[in-house]
């Protein structure tokens, strides 16, 4: 990881596109500014891994889960 | 003795299926890339998405129009780019469901749906913005 130091309204230019800029700090609670093309996808790390474990915890459900729920939206037809 | 002449039940279970290439993998998944898509039994919202890549991964899923009629998830001009998209009647928006012990404990992810672009069958999971959509939503109310 490449680590740098930054004030407050410095940035760092990440390959030809994106810009991070840190615009105020608060206590602990750093705002950061991100300067992308729509091309490249910006997300919270901690909302990447919410959303894999979810898809990790709705992989490969039993049969039995599965018949269950068929049949309980057959009933509702 | 007759040779039989009708497709096997395998075969026509297999020309029901539509083999889907996911251009943005499932998070979590970034190996599997290809699944058929085949509905659980006739007339049932429910299908399952299979892994092409791995036998164990698999993926219960439902059309979100079926269950969620107003949701209308905003679609970037990327993924349109990505998936091709010429029509938004090509797309059919699916969602992850997590099969609960019961129905009323059956959820799905509404922030991360499915995109399938049933014209020429590219697919990616959407990252919403709307912080306000669950990941665990009940599928009916």
């Amino acid at each position: 990881m490449l680590v740098l130091s930054r004030r407050v309204g410095e940035s760092v230019l990440i390959g030809d596109d994106v810009t991070v800029t840190v615009l105020d700090v608060r206590g602990d609670v750093i705002r950061i500014g991100i300067d992308a093309p729509r091309s490249v996808s910006v997300h919270r790390a901690e909302l990447l891994q919410e959303l894999a474990d979810s898809n990790q915890e709705s992989a490969s459900p039993s049969r039995d889960a599965v018949e269950s729920l068929a049949e309980a939206l057959r009933q509702r037809r | 003795m007759m040779t039989a002449t009708a497709p096997s039940l395998d075969r026509a279970a297999r020309e029901d299926v539509s083999m889907l290439t996911f251009v943005h993998p499932l998070l979590g998944f970034p190996q599997d890339v290809e699944y058929g898509l085949v509905e659980i039994e006739k007339g049932s919202p429910l299908s399952r998405l299979q892994s092409a890549h791995s036998e164990s991964t698999n993926f219960l899923v439902v059309p979100a129009a079926t269950f969620f009629p107003d949701y209308a998830p905003v679609v970037d001009d990327d993924v349109v780019a990505d998936l091709g998209i010429e029509s938004t009647e090509d797309v059919l928006v699916l969602l992850v469901v997590h099969a609960g012990a019961d129905l009323a404990s059956t959820t799905v992810n509404l922030r991360a749906p499915l995109l399938v672009n049933t014209a020429n069958l590219k697919a990616a999971q959407v990252i919403l913005d709307d912080v306000n959509l669950s990941t665990t939503a009940p599928l009916v109310a």
